[in-house]
């Protein structure tokens, strides 16, 4: 349980767009599987929480939700992204991007300082 | 970004409405999502039954998932708020007879401050009905040596008007409405008539119903009030271009006004005329008032004016010397602001004080209840409520309460606001309040119950959310003694706060007693009063005299007539004038000054025998005492015993002295005979403690002020209003009545604010006394109920029921004590402050106080006592099983 990483929800939410963009139209068990694989099992404590970030995903219109029928012909609400979700999506990722990149050369004159 | 905020929020609103099927989608996904897990985990070789636990738990806690996604899709703090709201209201309905008492004395007391924030709203703050924009709006008074606010002459206004860039138009208009003789279709009857310029209703952007406004220059012409209208001509608009006399003089209809338009003050008029120019610019009559520009502010009009009021005053001495025009914002009393505003203050106070008194009650119940609840609160403590909602929780039943109580008491402010009014005592002419409910008064009574509901609910909400999870659970009773600490204090502070109450109501019952039963040196009973102003009609110094003399002795003349005066100033209403100090050979004022201050008051011969004051020596004026003859002045008794104690006054001289002038040296000094000495007035003033010297001048001697008054007795007590009006009418048309009334009612217009302070005090007081008395009861009962156990362990030990019952009362009747000694010091300071309103009631009166403090005694220890009774009836085995 300590080696999961305490997540923001915001951060959270842009997981649930880059899965949503990689993996097409999924359903809630799928990017909650997804998210956890891809992470290494790392993310999510309980899988009940990806279903208040996709409501509110849906809510900021960045996520569309229409019932369809899963593999196994089970019934499924399938989540895609919307036109605003995939433009967020390139923004906020183009971000976070910039960010990682400072940080990562910030940690690395810490590394070289002590001298 | 900020576009999703907006998408987020209404759909957070929305799902509101939808929760249901939103919940029902959610299980289904869950559903699914099970099944999803359980079919991976048997593809990845587990058994059906370890498949389906372990997809379970990897989902984690259904309810968990379900929480959370309620509060990410709605809006939680809402939600639990409307929640709150429906258990609040269910906890009160548990206890209705503990709920209702508490609605009624909290409606009684927002409903009481209400009540006097209509008045105050009616006189000092509200809008002006059928004016446009009346924020923009000033009124322009003017100042004598920097004080004051009166009103203007003619010329002046004139001159000002063409001055001006502050301000886009400036409009003028008599003081008050006239009662004026009004013929009109045949019929003659009285209608109240007000003088404006041209321009009032177009600078205050009223707008007529009817025909139309003043054009300039016009004169003969005249706009009806709509009242007036229905009243008089059946909202006939035939009635445009009729023609009406006004005094025997013919005035054109040539439209009506709004519906509610009353221009800007407090006194009606039913017929408003052009003003007619003059060229008196020492006759001031006129208020003015005017309109900012959009661009300017009443700051810069302010200045404006300032130094507009200078260049007059320099260009005309004579007429302005030391007189500066003030701009204050619109107001229905312009310039008497301020003492209105202080009655009201105190009105307030007493108001205020009620509820305060009504809070304290109530926090002593909600701490009961609390207290009764608490094994509740412990229990939804220890499964993981917050303290935090728990507290909101009792908060927003605190509010619930206090709401409902707000709507009851504006209500009830309603039937109070016309109870209040019915005791204003009757004026000779009509007034226009406007105490209807309006948006800001529902919008106080509202605010007023929040913040009360606070105030009240705080200190309970807090001390239950500490819930001792512990011993509660166990019900054990020694450790909620904390909470009864609290208790105590708010019993104290209701005795406290009732005892101020009830000396203050007695205080301003005897101040009443006092003015109405207490010899008041004069009497106006049978005597009729008017008003005339002598300035407009054209009379100055030299023929306003000779005029003065001449109608008195017209009026004499009436057979019906048995005697008759002019007068300044008539006692029992207004102060006298202000003619300067007076200074004494061989006699040194005691407080070092180097001048006496004295009231003075001009008049005719007659006065004293007219108003029945006794003239305790020498004579009063004569005939022979012309503007030619030796100066001579009549004194009170107060004043010629307090120069010469123990001389007799007449024959002494005293020196007046007028205009003291900064930097110029001592004023030039008249002096004046003594020829008589009167008795005093004992109220002659609204405010006690007037200077004490009355001083005396004749008319024919004296300046002609520009208000004076006629007063007239008649032999058989009957009123004399046509026979004055006749006389005055007949020796100069010009000269107008400003009001007509009995002594009676002058006198009683004078007593008016103690009547309304001491009834409204006088029934305030008896209900707080019962809050009072009901808050210690409830508190004893508490105790009893409380100590129920330790009770039943002394009885068993063989103590006996009176002992007991003892103990009991001694505990409210400490409580009783410590505040009732509060309060009377409280009430002692605040009768310190009072003092000079009393009327001579001594600020510390024995009686008041100790009569106070016997009936909180009687009303204590019946509090107590009652309550302290059930004790006995405990039975001792039972009581030992109580928790």
């Amino acid at each position: 349980m300590d080696d999961k990483l305490d997540l923001l929800q915001g951060t959270l939410d842009l997981m649930v767009l880059q899965t949503l963009a990689t993996m097409g139209p999924q359903h809630g068990y799928g990017v909650a599987r997804r998210i956890e694989q891809v992470s290494g099992d790392k993310v999510i404590i309980n899988q009940g929480t990806i279903y208040a970030a996709l409501v509110r995903l849906q809510h900021r219109r960045l996520i569309k939700a229409e019932w369809g029928i899963s593999g196994n012909n089970r019934r499924a609400c399938f989540y895609s992204l919307t036109a605003r979700g995939r433009k967020q999506l390139e923004e906020r990722a183009a971000n976070w991007q910039r960010i990682s990149n400072v940080m990562d050369r910030i940690f690395d004159q810490a590394a070289e300082e002590p001298e | 970004m900020m576009l999703s905020w907006i998408f987020e929020a209404a759909a957070r609103i929305r799902s509101l409405f939808s929760k249901s099927a939103l919940d029902r989608k959610l299980q289904e996904e869950l559903d699914a999502h099970i099944e999803f897990a359980t079919e991976e985990n048997i593809r990845r070789g587990m058994p059906p039954d370890a498949a389906r636990r372990e997809a379970m738990l990897q989902l984690g806690s259904r309810d968990a998932a379900l929480e959370l996604h309620r509060d990410t899709r709605g809006l939680p703090s809402f939600e639990t708020f409307v929640q709150d709201l429906v258990y609040g209201s269910r906890q009160l309905r548990r206890n209705p007879a503990v709920t209702l008492t508490a609605i009624l004395t909290l409606a009684i007391a927002i409903g009481a401050n209400t009540t006097i924030f209509t008045v105050a709203n009616a006189l000092l703050f509200r809008d002006p009905t059928g004016v446009t924009d009346p924020t923009r709006l000033v009124d322009i008074g003017v100042s004598y040596k920097g004080i004051g606010f009166g009103s203007n002459s003619y010329p002046n206004y004139i001159d000002i008007a063409r001055n001006t860039t502050t301000l886009d138009g400036i409009y003028a208009h008599g003081r008050f409405p006239n009662g004026t003789k009004v013929a009109a279709g045949g019929r003659v009857e009285r209608a109240f008539v007000m003088i404006t310029s041209t321009n009032y209703f177009e600078v205050l952007g009223a707008k007529p119903v009817v025909g139309r406004a003043f054009a300039a220059d016009e004169t003969s012409t005249a706009v009806l009030s709509y009242r007036y209208w229905t009243r008089r001509f059946n909202r006939d608009p035939a009635i445009v271009g009729q023609t009406l006399r006004l005094d025997e003089k013919p005035f054109t209809v040539i439209g009506v006004a709004s519906d509610g338009f009353q221009g800007t003050g407090v006194r009606a008029a039913d017929i408003w005329i052009p003003l007619i120019a003059n060229d008196r610019r020492n006759a001031a009559w006129l208020l003015l008032g005017g309109r900012l520009k959009p661009s300017s502010t009443q700051a810069q009009a302010a200045a404006e004016l300032r130094s507009i009021g200078n260049a007059l005053a320099e260009e005309y001495p004579a007429d302005n010397k030391d007189k500066g025009l003030e701009v204050a914002a619109l107001s229905p009393l312009p310039g008497e602001t301020r003492p209105v505003g202080g009655f009201l203050g105190l009105l307030m106070g007493i108001v205020t004080i009620v509820l305060a008194i009504a809070c304290a009650n109530i926090s002593g119940v909600l701490l009961a209840r609390a207290a009764a609840r608490r094994q509740e609160i412990a229990v939804r403590l220890a499964i993981g409520a917050g303290r935090f909602r728990i507290f909101r929780q009792l908060l927003t039943e605190t509010v619930l309460l206090f709401a409902i109580s707000g709507i009851a008491g504006v209500a009830l402010a309603r039937v109070m606001t016309s109870v209040l009014i019915s005791q204003f005592p009757k004026l000779p002419f009509p007034i226009n309040l406007a105490l209807s409910l309006d948006t800001r008064i529902v919008a106080f009574a509202m605010a007023l119950s929040f913040v009360a509901a606070l105030f009240s609910g705080l200190t309970p909400a807090l001390q239950a959310s500490k819930g001792e999870v512990v011993s509660a659970l166990k019900s054990d009773v020694t450790r909620s003694f904390g909470r009864l600490r609290f208790r105590n204090a708010f019993v104290v502070a209701q005795v406290a706060l009732s005892v101020l109450l009830v000396v203050l109501a007695g205080l301003f019952v005897r101040a009443l007693l006092n003015a109405s039963i207490i010899d008041p040196g004069f009497d106006l009973r049978g005597v009729e009063l008017a008003t005339l102003d002598f300035k407009t009609a054209g009379y100055n110094e030299a023929t306003g005299a000779a005029y003065a003399r001449e109608l008195v002795e017209r009026i004499r003349r009436i057979p019906v007539v048995e005697a008759a005066t002019i007068a300044t100033v008539i006692p029992g209403g207004f102060e006298g004038i202000g003619l300067g100090g007076l200074s004494v050979p061989g006699v040194i004022p005691a407080d070092g000054k180097p001048l006496f201050s004295a009231t003075w008051n001009v008049i005719e011969p007659g006065y004293f025998a007219t108003l029945h004051m006794p003239l305790v020596e020498g004579r009063d004026f004569t005939d022979d005492d012309q503007a030619a003859s030796p100066a001579v002045v009549i004194l009170g008794e107060g004043a010629a015993r307090r120069f010469w104690p123990g001389e007799s006054a007449a024959g002494k001289s005293i020196e007046m002295r007028t205009g003291t002038q900064p930097g110029q040296g001592p004023p030039p000094a008249k002096r004046l005979l003594v020829v008589g000495v009167a008795r005093d007035p004992k109220f002659g003033s609204l405010v006690d403690g007037s200077s004490g010297i009355y001083a005396y001048l004749p008319l024919q001697q004296a300046q002609l002020q520009v208000w004076t008054m006629i007063a007239a007795r008649s032999t058989d007590g009957r009123r004399l209003t046509e026979e004055i009006r006749a006389a005055v009418g007949s020796a100069n048309p010009n000269l107008t009545i400003e009001s007509s009334q009995t002594g009676d009612e002058y006198a009683s217009l004078g007593l008016a604010p103690w009547r309304i302070a001491a009834s409204v005090s006088g029934s305030l007081g008896i209900v707080g006394l019962l809050l009072a008395g009901i808050g210690v009861y409830g508190m004893t009962a508490y105790l009893v109920t409380r100590r129920t156990r330790e009770i039943g362990v002394r009885v068993a030990l063989g103590a006996s029921r009176s002992s007991v019952v003892t103990l009991m009362v001694k505990q409210g009747m400490r409580l009783v004590a410590i505040g009732g000694f509060i309060g009377m010091a409280f009430a002692a300071g605040a009768a310190q402050l009072l003092a000079s309103l009393l009327f001579g009631v001594p600020p510390l009166d024995p009686l008041i106080f100790s009569a106070t403090a016997a009936l909180f005694l009687v009303i204590g220890f019946l509090a107590c006592y009652i309550p302290a009774l059930r004790a006995t009836r405990i039975n001792a085995i039972e009581a030992l099983r109580h928790d």
